[in-house]
C-alpha cells in the first residue's frame, strides 16, 4: 500500500483565500450597494426634482409670452397649439403637445412635461386706487399655474437618511411641515400614486383622490416628480408711480425749482404742504412721493428740493452730502424703459371721417366690431389723425347739454427732426385724450391749456360718476421712440407763468422745461433737465389710466406642499 | 512493506513550523490590517458622501425659499431669514374661515414700482430675530411685523435648522460640522443671494483651510418677486 503523501497538504489554504475573497467582496458589496444609493439620489432624484420646477417655470413662460400678446395681437391669445378653453373668458389651459427634455428610450420621448392654466384675475383683486377697474380691467391681470413634472428614473427608492413619513404616521398627512424628514421631505417623488392629488386634490382641497403614476410598457409605475408654480402677470404701464424716470441722464431742479408730489383725488394742488405739515397735515404724507428714477449716472443737482427717492445708476449721490433731497437715495438702480411703437387704429377700427379738424367733437357713437359704441373708454374711443398737431381744439360729447367724460386717441405723423406739435392746444374740460406722435415737440406753455381739473371729473356719457380724477391722466402724450441715431425733442417753454397738466411718456426723447412752468403729472423719457424755477408736481393718481406698454411676471411663488 | 519513506515525508521540523507560523500571521495580520482600513475607509467615504448630500439638501432648501422670497436678511453669516408670500391659507389665519388648505387669490396694489401682489395682508409680529431669540425692534420700539412668512436657517449644534413660522425642521444633522455661510446679500445689485455650504470631513485630521475649500459648495439664487427699478 501507498499512502497519499499530499494528503495532508490540501490545509486551509484555499478556505484562507475564500475567506479573504468573501470578506473583500462583503466590503466591497456594501461599498457598490451605498454608492449606488448615493448615486440614484445625487444624480437621478436631485436631477428629476430640479428638472421638474424647470419644465414648470417653462410651461409659465410659454403662458406669460402668451398674455404680453393681449397688447400686440388680442385675438391670437392662448390660440397656438396645446391650448384650449373659453377663448373669450378663459380659464385656459395648455398641455405640452410632445414632452421636452431627456429622451426616455423606453418610451422615445421625453422626460419633462408641463400643464398649464391661466385666468383672469377678477376686478375684485385689483385695489388699486385710480381709477377703479371695471369688471373686467383691461389690460388684464393674468394668473398662471404651472406644474412640471419630470421622470425619475433609476432605483425606485428614497435615500439611506430619509423617510417619507414623519415618526409615528403610517402615512401621507395633511401639511407638509408634518412630512417625513430627510430628503423626502423636500424633495417629494411620486413612486405609486401623485402624492399632491392624493392629498390636496385640485391644490384647494377638492376632490383628493387616488392617482397612479404613468406606467411603462411594460405596467411598472414611472417614478415622477411634480413640482408648481404660480405665477402673476401683470402689465407695465407707461406711468406707474415715478415722478420723473429716465433711461438716461438727470438734470434740474433750478435753484428755485421743486419736485413734489400731490394727491389729486384731495382736489387741486397746494404749494405749501410739502415743505412743512402745516396747514394741511392730512395731506402731508403725499407731499413727498415725487420719486426720481434715474437710468444713467449722470444726475446733475441744480440745488432745487426734490420730496422723494432718488434713484441712479452709477451715479454718486450722497444723502448727508446732497441736502435737497428728502428722500433715500440708491445709486445702483437700472431702468429699461419699452420703447413706443407706432400707433394705428385696431383692425376693426378706421379714423373718423374728417381726420384732421380744427375743432373735434367727438361722435356721439362710434362702430366697434361692428356694434355702435359710446367713446366712454380708450378702446371704444374715436381716431383722429395729423400730421402738424397745432391751434386744435378738443371737446367732449355733450349729453343734455352737458359735458361728459369722453376718450379720443390722435395720431400725429410727424417727421422725425422736426417739429410736429406746436402752438395753441385747448383741451376742454371732460375731454380724455392720447397723443401718439412722431416728431418733436416745441410748445410755449401758454397756449396750452388742460381745464379738466383735479378732483372734480364729470360724470361719463351714461350717466355715472367718473373715477378718473386726474387733470393730468385726461392728456397723455406718447412720442414713438425714433429710429437709431435720431433723439426726439420735447421742448417746453415758459411765457408767462404757465401751468401744464399731462402725462408724458416719450422714451426717446430728451425732455427740457425752461423757465418758471408749473408741471403736474408725470414723465418717462431719454433725459430730462429743468432749469430756474420750475416746478415739478407728480399727481399719486396717475395709474391705471396709462397705457400698458409690456407685462411683466409681478410675483412668483412655488407650492412646496 | 517499506516504512522509511513514510517516515521521511511526515512532518516539520521546528525551524519549517516557526516560518510557516510567521508568514501565516504576516498574512493574516496583513488581510485584518486591510479590512479594518477599507473599513474605515468606506466609513469615512459614506459619512463623506452623506454630508455632501446634506450640503446639496441645504442649498437646495436655500434656494427654493429665496427663489419665492419678498426680501433677505441676515444678521449673520451663519443665519439667513426668508419673507415667503403666505399662499396657503393656515389655521389662525384672518382668513382661516375661507377654507384652511386653500391657495389665496392675490390683490393687486400699484406703488412706486409698478403693480405690487399681495397674497395675504393681515401683519404679524414675525420679523428678523436677534440672535439670543428676542426680536429685533423697529424704529418705535416694536418686533417687526410681516404679512409674509419667515422661514430663518440657522445653527444649533451640529444641526441646521430651517424654522418656518416658529414650526422647527432639522433639515441637516452631521458631526462633520456642516456651516452654511452667506457670502453675500447682493440686494443692492442683482437681487440675489450668494451661498456656500462647507463640511470639515470628520476623517480630516489636520484641519487645513485647503480641505475645508474643498468641501465647499456655492450657489447663487435670484429673488424671482424682488422687484427695483421699474
Amino acid at each position: 500500500m501507498k499512502p497519499n503523501e499530499h494528503a495532508g497538504e490540501s490545509g486551509s489554504t484555499l478556505v484562507c483565500a475564500m475567506c479573504t475573497i468573501l470578506i473583500l467582496s462583503v466590503i466591497g458589496g456594501n461599498v457598490l450597494l451605498n454608492c449606488t444609493t448615493r448615486y440614484n439620489v445625487t444624480s437621478k432624484q436631485i436631477k428629476g426634482w430640479k428638472d421638474a420646477l424647470c419644465a414648470a417655470e417653462a410651461g409659465g413662460d410659454i403662458a406669460y409670452a402668451e398674455t404680453r400678446k393681449a397688447l400686440k395681437n388680442p385675438t391670437t391669445v392662448f390660440t397656438g397649439p396645446g391650448w384650449s378653453g373659453d377663448q373669450a373668458n378663459g380659464p385656459w389651459t395648455y398641455t405640452m403637445p410632445d414632452p421636452i427634455g431627456t429622451i426616455d428610450p423606453a418610451t422615445s420621448k421625453g422626460s419633462l412635461t408641463a400643464s398649464v392654466t391661466v385666468d383672469r384675475l377678477p376686478a375684485s383683486a385689483i385695489v388699486t386706487t385710480s381709477p377703479t377697474p371695471s369688471a373686467s380691467p383691461t389690460p388684464g391681470f393674468y394668473r398662471i399655474r404651472s406644474v412640471g413634472t419630470a421622470r425619475v428614473s433609476g432605483l425606485r427608492r428614497g435615500g439611506m437618511d430619509d423617510a417619507m413619513t414623519a415618526a409615528g404616521r403610517t402615512n401621507f398627512v395633511a401639511g407638509s411641515k408634518a412630512r417625513g424628514y430627510g430628503d423626502s421631505l423636500l424633495r417629494k417623488i411620486d413612486f405609486q400614486f401623485d402624492h399632491f392629488i392624493a392629498t390636496y386634490g385640485d391644490g384647494d382641497g377638492n376632490n383628493p383622490h387616488a392617482s397612479p403614476v404613468p406606467v411603462d410598457a411594460s405596467g411598472n409605475p414611472l417614478a415622477q416628480v411634480s413640482r408648481r408654480i404660480e405665477l402673476i402677470s401683470v402689465p407695465v404701464l407707461a406711468s406707474t408711480g415715478d415722478a420723473i424716470r429716465t433711461s438716461g441722464s438727470f438734470e434740474g431742479p433750478g435753484s428755485s425749482g421743486v419736485i413734489d408730489s400731490y394727491d389729486s383725488k384731495n382736489g387741486a394742488y397746494n404749494k405749501d404742504i410739502a415743505p412743512s405739515s402745516s396747514p394741511y397735515p392730512a395731506f402731508f404724507s403725499d407731499s413727498r412721493d415725487a420719486n426720481v428714477a434715474v437710468g444713467g449716472s449722470t444726475f446733475i443737482d441744480q440745488t432745487g428740493n426734490i420730496y422723494g427717492n432718488v434713484t441712479t445708476n452709477g451715479a454718486t449721490l450722497k444723502p448727508q452730502l446732497d441736502k435737497y433731497i428728502f428722500g433715500t437715495i440708491d445709486n445702483t438702480v437700472t431702468q429699461t424703459i419699452a420703447p413706443q411703437p407706432r400707433v394705428t387704429p385696431p383692425p376693426s377700427r378706421s379714423y373718423e371721417v374728417d381726420p384732421t379738424p380744427a375743432i373735434i367733437d367727438p361722435p356721439s357713437t362710434v362702430m366697434v366690431d361692428g356694434v355702435a359704441q359710446p367713446p366712454n373708454s380708450w378702446a371704444n374711443a374715436p381716431w383722429y389723425h395729423y400730421t402738424y398737431f397745432r391751434n386744435v381744439i378738443v371737446n367732449p360729447v355733450i349729453v343734455g347739454g352737458t359735458a361728459r367724460e369722453t376718450y379720443i386717441n390722435i395720431v400725429v405723423d410727424g417727421a422725425n427732426n422736426a417739429v410736429s406739435i406746436k402752438e395753441f392746444l385747448h383741451i376742454n374740460r371732460g375731454a380724455n385724450v392720447r397723443i401718439y406722435f412722431t416728431g418733436d415737440v416745441d410748445m410755449k406753455v401758454a397756449l396750452f391749456k388742460n381745464l379738466n381739473q383735479d378732483g372734480a371729473p364729470l360724470n361719463n356719457i351714461d350717466g355715472t360718476t367718473s373715477t378718473n380724477v386726474s387733470a393730468s391722466n385726461h392728456v397723455q402724450f406718447y412720442g414713438v421712440s425714433p429710429p437709431a441715431g435720431v433723439t426726439q425733442r420735447v421742448d417746453l417753454d415758459a411765457n408767462g407763468n404757465p401751468g401744464i397738466a399731462a402725462v408724458w411718456y416719450v422714451p426717446g426723447a430728451d425732455f427740457e422745461a425752461k423757465g418758471n412752468i408749473n408741471m403736474f403729472g408725470a414723465v418717462v423719457c431719454k433725459s430730462f433737465y429743468a432749469n430756474g424755477n420750475c416746478f415739478f408736481h407728480f399727481d399719486k393718481q396717475i395709474g391705471l389710466g396709462a397705457q400698458a406698454t409690456d407685462y411683466r411676471i409681478a410675483s412668483y411663488v412655488e407650492d412646496i406642499r | 512493506m517499506n516504512l522509511t519513506q513514510r517516515d521521511r515525508i511526515q512532518g516539520f521540523t521546528l525551524v519549517e513550523m516557526l516560518i510557516a507560523a510567521a508568514l501565516g500571521s504576516l498574512i493574516l495580520a496583513a488581510i485584518i490590517t486591510s479590512a479594518v482600513s477599507l473599513n474605515r475607509t468606506f466609513a469615512a467615504v459614506n459619512a463623506f458622501f452623506s454630508a455632501h448630500l446634506q450640503q446639496i439638501r441645504i442649498i437646495d432648501y436655500l434656494s427654493r425659499d429665496v427663489k419665492r422670497s419678498t426680501i433677505v436678511h441676515s444678521t449673520d453669516k451663519n443665519t439667513l431669514g426668508c419673507w415667503t408670500p403666505k399662499y396657503i391659507v393656515e389655521a389662525g389665519d384672518t382668513d382661516a374661515a375661507s377654507g384652511v388648505g386653500k391657495r389665496r387669490t392675490p390683490s393687486i396694489r400699484s406703488n412706486s414700482s409698478g403693480f405690487v401682489v399681495d397674497y395675504y395682508t393681515t401683519t404679524q409680529a414675525n420679523g428678523p430675530r436677534n440672535a439670543d431669540g428676542t426680536p429685533v425692534l423697529d424704529t418705535w420700539g416694536q418686533p417687526i411685523k410681516t404679512s409674509a412668512s419667515t422661514v430663518v436657517y440657522s445653527i444649533s449644534g451640529n444641526s441646521i435648522l430651517r424654522t418656518e413660522d416658529g414650526v422647527v425642521t432639522a433639515i441637516a444633522s452631521s458631526t462633520d460640522q456642516l456651516v452654511p455661510d452667506i457670502i453675500d446679500l447682493g440686494l443692492l445689485n442683482a437681487g440675489s443671494l450668494q451661498a456656500e455650504v462647507s463640511f470639515r470631513p470628520i476623517f480630516t485630521r489636520l484641519n487645513a483651510a485647503s480641505e475645508r475649500a474643498g468641501t465647499t459648495i456655492y450657489s447663487t439664487q435670484f429673488l424671482r418677486n424682488l422687484r427695483r427699478g421699474n
